[in-house]
């Protein structure tokens, strides 16, 4: 048995669609989309405006339902996945909570679990290292720059150890530096924890350096138009974005938009 | 240097009132002496009068005024319980408030004036329909920012309680109360000189003790107690304001972390 679950995919979607019904008409914002996500993989969603991306996302972390499809999260439904608290996820905002300084808006997953005291303490503080936050443990959010609250959010997905991190453009509202910055940052997270990784992005160079597989989605209705394998080296460093390959890719992906 | 710019802040609020209370004083002796008005002093009494009066009796002022603040804090923790636990019925289900919203509103439509006796002649007390006064007072503004409160909690934030498969008791605990803490302070604000003034309104109905018993006694009494009944009145309206300022106090120790609150001074 034991085998068998080791080469399960931990993320499968099959023939899922989800249309909205709006007062005008009805919006058909994912058509027959099906993806297979390893285990420990980092895959990005890729893609304009308007292609479902995010709608697929949501539908992972059973924040919505298909309207038809199958979704299965390591053999479970999505439901139950999140029920067994198997989701982290970071918001296009930090959605932080006002009222809470940084550690405890980090505590806030872990007060759903039941965990003691010590073990809560030292869990904290070790995520404050990893996002490189200690010195600001008692701030509140808004005294943070808005980069450093996006790493409190990170901090806060990871405090969970979720098996799968689902992320929905965190950094689209950053500056470019601060952007690529927290990009280094979290590989080298998650080369610590090894969890599966679905980003959503519009960039296409963020995709390429962060990802083992990128899904590129075109809109009108959503649809999977391509997937990119990255074979770029891990560990990745800032220099890989100037390399060859790096551009080979940008280019690769940027004409498997133009014949939509 | 501290002090100083303690100082500097202060100073307009100084003069502000220094200033007002000339004004008062010269307009006060403009319509005794100059104009020679009927019953000046009853209209504009002389603020030093006032203060003579004040030093006399300004213990019975301080008692009475005590009773009169008690009754009214009491009626107005009982309707800010009472409103607050509306408020959460209401969010947790629609039929509970399509059920009380509108008799909530009716309510307040009743003329307090007409109320107090009703209450006063069920209840034959006049301390427990001063409380009863202040909380009908108080419920209402309180329920309705509480409820506001409770709704507007960020959609992503709740959406993230979702994704921990918190349970709902949870969600209330950990984001909705304090996202509403704001509105309940603004509703109890609101309602904190209402229910003061509502207190002494009873006390006019009759009562044996309280501000509202000595301002009426000197209304009766005439011209001679004139400055006693305008003291009345101030007492009355700087309790209004006492209980303002104790809700403010009070709101920036519950909840510092408030955009009013937060420091324009670069902390970092």
């Amino acid at each position: 048995m034991t085998i068998t679950r080791e080469y399960l995919p931990e993320i499968e979607f099959e023939h899922v669609s989800m249309r909205y019904q709006t007062d005008a008409a009805e919006v058909l914002a994912l058509e027959d989309v099906s993806v297979h996500i390893q285990k420990g993989e980092f895959v990005s969603l890729l893609g304009p405006s308007g292609c479902g991306k995010t709608t697929l996302l949501r539908i992972m972390a059973d924040l919505i339902q298909p309207t038809s499809g199958e979704v299965k999260i390591a053999g479970e439904t999505a439901r139950e996945a999140r029920l067994a608290q198997k989701y982290g996820i970071v918001f296009q905002s930090p959605v932080l909570y006002d009222w809470r300084k940084v550690k405890q808006n980090i505590s806030l997953p872990l007060e759903m679990m039941s965990m003691n005291k010590t073990e809560k303490e030292k869990r904290i503080h070790n995520l404050l290292e990893l996002v490189g936050l200690e010195k600001f443990k008692d701030k509140y959010p808004w005294q943070l720059s808005g980069g450093m609250q996006q790493r409190v959010a990170i901090a806060r997905a990871l405090a969970m150890e979720p098996e799968i991190l689902l992320m929905d453009e965190p950094f689209s509202a950053l500056d470019e530096f601060s952007r690529e910055r927290l990009n280094e940052e979290l590989l080298s997270i998650w080369s610590k924890f090894g969890n599966t990784v679905v980003f959503v992005t519009h960039s296409i160079s963020e995709a390429i350096f962060l990802s083992d597989r990128v899904f590129v989605l075109s809109p009108h209705p959503g649809r999977l138009s391509a997937i990119v394998e990255i074979d770029l080296p891990r560990p990745r460093t800032k220099e890989i974005r100037n390399s060859p390959e790096f551009y080979q890719l940008i280019s690769d992906i940027r004409s498997s938009f133009e014949g939509v | 240097m501290k002090n100083y710019i303690q100082l500097k802040r202060w100073t307009p609020t100084l003069v502000w009132i220094v200033g007002l209370l000339v004004i008062w004083e010269i307009c006060s002796w403009f319509l005794l002496q100059v104009l020679q008005v009927p019953l000046a002093q009853s209209k504009l009494p002389y603020i030093h009068e006032l203060m003579y009066t004040m030093l006399e009796y300004g213990s019975t002022l301080f008692s009475e005024g005590w009773v009169t603040f008690t009754n009214a804090a009491i009626g107005f923790a009982l309707g800010a319980v009472v409103g607050s636990l509306l408020a959460i019925l209401m969010s947790l289900s629609k039929w509970v408030e399509q059920l009380t919203f509108p008799y909530a509103v009716g309510s307040q439509m009743i003329p307090i004036l007409g109320l107090a006796p009703i209450v006063y002649g069920i209840v034959h007390d006049d301390q427990l329909s001063r409380i009863i006064i202040a909380a009908y007072i108080t419920f209402f503004p309180v329920a309705l920012n509480v409820l506001r409160g409770l709704r507007c909690a960020d959609p992503a934030a709740v959406e993230l309680m979702h994704s921990y498969a918190a349970k709902p008791w949870s969600v209330y605990l950990k984001l909705r109360f304090p996202a509403a803490l704001p509105g309940l302070f603004s509703g109890l604000k609101i309602a904190a000189p209402l229910a003061v003034t509502g207190a002494i309104l009873v006390e006019l109905m009759g009562a044996t003790k309280g501000l509202g018993v000595i301002m009426l006694r000197n209304l009766y009494y005439g011209p001679s107690h004139n400055y006693m009944f305008w003291l009345t009145v101030i007492a009355g309206a700087l309790l209004g304001i006492f209980s303002y300022l104790l809700i403010t106090i009070i709101e920036r120790i519950v909840s510092p972390w408030q955009p009013e609150f937060r420091s324009t001074g670069g902390d970092e």
